[in-house]
């Protein structure tokens, strides 16, 4: 057997399963959108076959292009992935140069850094709607109590009581609410993935241009001017890695919204397919086809840039 | 006995043709250095006689047998590589076996030989150790090792000193002539560097572009180039290549002069040319300058006497031993 | 650098304390899920007992009755494991094939596998719960869940087992072969050896990557192969009755894995970015 045949065979079972992974569902999907298909119906009982003749053109798509529903998730989506992104790189960077140069526990700082990856986002949203941000008995609400006390027992101080008399009580926000569920899912996520920026940003900060830093000291520039003209282009490309990836890997957020925002109206497009499948199979594909066309445009670019760097 | 032959050899990458049909003979016992700039096809000609590289077309026969389709193993045939390529997970006693074991060899038998290729490369202190805990000469020395426990009918080197510091290549270079004049075993050495083709070779073997440009041995060569590619890649510093008007009257396009046949001499007594003097680099033993201003050859380097005294800026006269001259024609071939 | 340290010993002390406390920060969740593991229910929710308390096992101790959790710990370990098994033994030919011997279409079928990676899981919800459920009959299997884990990781494992590969010399698979080294032999000898490393901490990330998988182990499992994603899931609003076991069950199910995380942190970067970032 020549080499070109041996290396082919081997690629075979790999490339086999990905196709059969990547085609089958994907076009089963196209195909449900184009159909009337619903799961119960007692009046058109013939929609619950996914049969060609129920055929409906785009209809589905005109449907869910219309529902209120969709737009919201559309919305909501990009405004979690927006903020996200921009929270973790943010702090990301910050992070990172922090904890680039030695000081003394570095690893151990590290380490306790990373440890947010590596917990199932079940377990994060459970953790976080619960026993941080629940205003009641989560420590938000314990804190806003003591805060609250504090201030109430300061009302009756001598001097200065008059000052706090002036404060209003707080109250503690509920993070189960449409709009606030979302926030609390931003948090979760940015905890969760701050620590992934910040290790991907230290990797790149460690293959700095040493010697660089040195010319551009000796030329006279300070701290800001370093990680203006120095640091923050060579870290452009892994910052634009990080956006793409988290892009990719947010906009099918699911466990955080369903743990957090069940039934409370807030969700994105995700969750909206995991609704509609309840009964609607053809509004379901619709959307997911949606959903594969928002993913493909960022897909698009971080593939072009990863395409890049691979022969290398 | 080590007698390699390829005929009509010809190597394509992909539609780039990188040798084209090339014949060469290299005798049992030479010493032959394959020698050209980056990309000239050296490496892949070394690599289409180890077996690394498949033949387009053509023939390499060893000792009469045609091995053009036989594995790289079975070619008899070892491999010295510019990386030394040691297998870092192995002791260097174990990296020396490797072949051995592969062949099936008993171990007794095996270990006399470890033992023998170890006293004659001064590494039988560093058996134990990993290729890792090294020197880069050390290392180098274990990738010869490698090869000479084999007994194999030919060496090929692949730019073996090229990751060596100055000092250590000057030192490699005579081992390895060394070793050549002991074991009499043919040897394919591969460089880019013309200093260790002259200094080692039985035979030079000068390649552009996959092209055989001139084989012979290394005087010849310096004496007698064929082109003025040759001419200019073999020598150093490189020949003086002087075209126009002087050229003309001497029946060429081209003259060519080596930087050792040119003098400095008084004004009117002989001289050809006179420009003035831009470096002067005082080597100790030799001193090389550099003179501008000469009509068709800027800068021309002249080779003078270390104790030369002679500043940037001095108006000097030269002149050339004519019988020295090379003569090339508008395509660079060598007129006589 | 030597010039800025020395003129700034203050910013050294005050930097070191800053990065500590971010530390300290974004490990305090764990810790605090850790902590009211070991209290009970009742004390859980009392802020006068925040740091201060009698700690007590029992959330451990009851973890199978209150939440049958080793049968979902079963589930997450028979599935994460064989999934890291098996998209190894395919991943394996393949990344090697394409890292010595690569064709012109290798770059193409690298990017399209990781263009897999990039389909949102949503979109094929519906037909992923038809097929399995009413024309395979394999829902809510083990085998579902090994295949669907297996297929989401193949491309990252192959990608990182390539750039392993990759970074072996060519010249000394080439030496082997100068030696006589069998193509069987070459992998033995010479590149299960060199890639060991490589491999292993690529079996790790998989195997992370699938104990936390939350989409397909929520919506393809009901009972029979739900796994803790799943446990935990069904338990998101306690509604503060049962914080303390709740934590409990939760710190048993990120424990392990957290510090299976600590020894990849390094390959992380390399199987996350696809060896775009170094």
């Amino acid at each position: 057997m020549s080499k070109r045949k041996l290396a082919r065979l081997l690629q075979t079972p790999a490339v086999l399963l990905l196709l059969v992974w990547m085609l089958v569902p994907l076009s089963m999907t196209l195909y449900f959108s184009f159909i009337r298909y619903v799961l119960n119906n007692l009046r058109r009982p013939e929609w619950t076959t996914p049969a060609l003749s129920n055929w409906r053109g785009f209809g589905n798509y005109e449907f869910v292009l219309d529902a209120k529903d969709f737009w919201f998730a559309v919305q909501n989506s990009l405004f979690i992935v927006g903020s996200i992104l921009f929270l973790t790189v943010t702090l990301g960077v910050l992070i990172a140069i922090l904890i680039n140069r030695a000081f003394p526990g570095r690893g151990i700082v590290r380490v306790l850094l990373i440890s947010p990856f590596f917990v199932m986002p079940a377990v994060n949203a459970v953790l976080w709607i619960n026993m941080i941000l629940d205003p009641v008995l989560g420590l938000q609400g314990i804190a806003i109590g003591g805060i609250n006390d504090l201030i109430t027992l300061l009302k009756d101080a001598p001097l200065v009581g008059w000052f706090f008399s002036l404060w209003p009580t707080l109250e503690p926000i509920s993070f189960r609410a449409t709009q606030t569920s979302a926030y609390a899912v931003i948090i979760m996520v940015t905890w969760q993935w701050t620590p992934f920026a910040v290790l991907i940003f230290m990797t790149s900060l460690q293959s700095e241009d040493q010697q660089q830093k040195e010319a551009a000291v000796l030329d006279g520039a300070g701290a800001w001017s370093q990680f203006r003209f120095l640091t923050l282009p060579h870290l452009g490309r892994p910052i634009a890695i990080v956006v793409m990836i988290q892009a990719i890997f947010h906009l099918s957020l699911y466990a955080e919204i369903e743990i957090v925002s069940r039934g409370n109206g807030n969700k994105n497009l995700p969750y909206l397919i995991g609704e509609f499948a309840n009964n609607n199979i053809g509004a379901a594909s619709a959307t997911g086809i949606f959903a594969v066309i928002l993913a493909n445009i960022v897909a698009i670019f971080l593939l072009r840039m990863i395409g890049k760097t691979l022969m290398d | 006995m080590g007698r390699i032959v390829l005929e009509n050899v010809t190597k394509k990458f992909g539609d780039l043709e990188v040798i084209p049909p090339l014949n060469l003979t290299i005798e049992d016992g030479e010493f032959v250095v394959f020698v050209g700039p980056s990309g000239c096809g050296k490496s892949t000609l070394l690599r289409l006689i180890a077996g690394l590289e498949e033949v387009t077309s053509g023939r390499i026969l060893i000792d009469g047998e045609d091995v053009t389709n036989i594995p790289p193993s079975k070619r008899g045939l070892a491999m010295v590589f510019q990386t030394y390529a040691l297998y870092p997970h192995m002791s260097v006693r174990k990296n020396i076996a490797f072949p051995l074991r592969m062949a099936g060899m008993n171990e007794a038998e095996q270990n006399t030989r470890i033992e023998a290729a170890a006293t004659a490369l001064n590494l039988t202190d560093y058996l134990d150790r990993k290729p890792g805990q090294l020197s880069g000469g050390q290392r180098q020395r274990v990738a010869i090792g490698r090869a000479i426990v084999r007994d194999p009918t030919a060496f090929l080197f692949d730019e073996p000193l090229s990751n060596l510091d100055a000092a250590l290549r000057v030192g490699m270079r005579l081992e390895i002539s060394e070793m050549h004049k002991k074991l009499k075993t043919t040897m394919i050495y591969v460089t880019h560097d013309q200093v260790e083709a002259m200094t080692m070779a039985d035979k030079i073997v000068v390649l552009q572009s996959g092209r055989v440009e001139q084989v012979g041995s290394p005087l010849d060569l310096y004496r007698e180039p064929r082109n003025a590619f040759v001419a200019g890649f073999i020598g150093s510093p490189k020949m003086n290549f002087i075209d126009g008007e002087k050229a003309g009257t001497l029946g060429a396009h081209t003259i060519g002069v080596r930087p050792e046949h040119v003098q400095i001499c008084p004004k009117g007594e002989g001289d050809v040319w006179q420009g003035k003097v831009g470096v002067a680099e005082h080597l100790g033993s030799d001193t090389f300058i550099h003179v501008h201003g000469i009509d068709g050859c800027d800068p021309m380097t002249v080779r003078a006497g270390g104790e030369v005294k002679i500043n940037h800026g001095d108006t000097v006269y030269l002149s050339a031993q004519m019988d020295q001259i090379h003569k090339f024609d508008s395509e660079g071939h060598r007129v006589s | 650098m030597a010039i800025v340290a020395e003129t700034n010993r203050f910013s050294k002390t005050s930097r070191t304390v800053l990065a500590w406390l971010v530390g300290l920060l974004f490990f305090f969740p764990i810790f605090w899920m850790i902590l009211t593991s070991f209290k009970t229910d009742a004390v859980a929710v009392k802020p006068e007992f925040l740091f201060s308390f009698t700690p007590t096992l029992d959330n451990y101790i009851n973890m199978t009755e209150n939440y049958d959790y080793w049968r979902f710990a079963a589930n997450s370990v028979i599935t994460s494991v064989f999934a890291t098994i098996f998209t190894l033994v395919v991943g394996i030919p393949s990344a090697y094939a394409m890292a010595f011997n690569p064709s012109r279409r290798t770059k193409d079928v690298l990017m399209w596998m990781l263009s897999t990676k990039m389909l949102p899981a949503a979109a094929v919800l519906y037909p992923m719960t038809f097929l399995t459920k009413n024309f395979l009959g394999i829902f809510d299997t083990h085998f579902l869940l090994i295949l669907v884990l297996s297929l989401i990781n193949l491309p990252i494992v192959v990608w990182m087992l390539f750039t392993y590969f990759k970074e072996i010399p060519r010249e000394i698979i080439e030496a082997g072969k100068m030696d006589g080294v069998s193509t069987w032999g070459e992998v033995r000898e010479i590149l299960i050896p060199l890639a060991w490393g490589g491999i292993a901490s690529t079996a790790l990330l998989c195997f992370i990557f699938c104990w936390n998988e939350a989409y397909w182990t929520v919506r393809l499992t009901t009972t029979e192969a739900a796994t803790l994603s799943k446990l935990i899931e069904g338990n998101r609003a306690p509604e503060g009755l049962f914080f303390g076991r709740l934590s409990a069950v939760s710190a048993a199910a990120v424990g392990p894995i957290i510090v299976l995380g600590w020894f990849c942190q390094k390959q992380l970067v390399q199987g996350l970015t696809f060896g775009a970032v170094k």
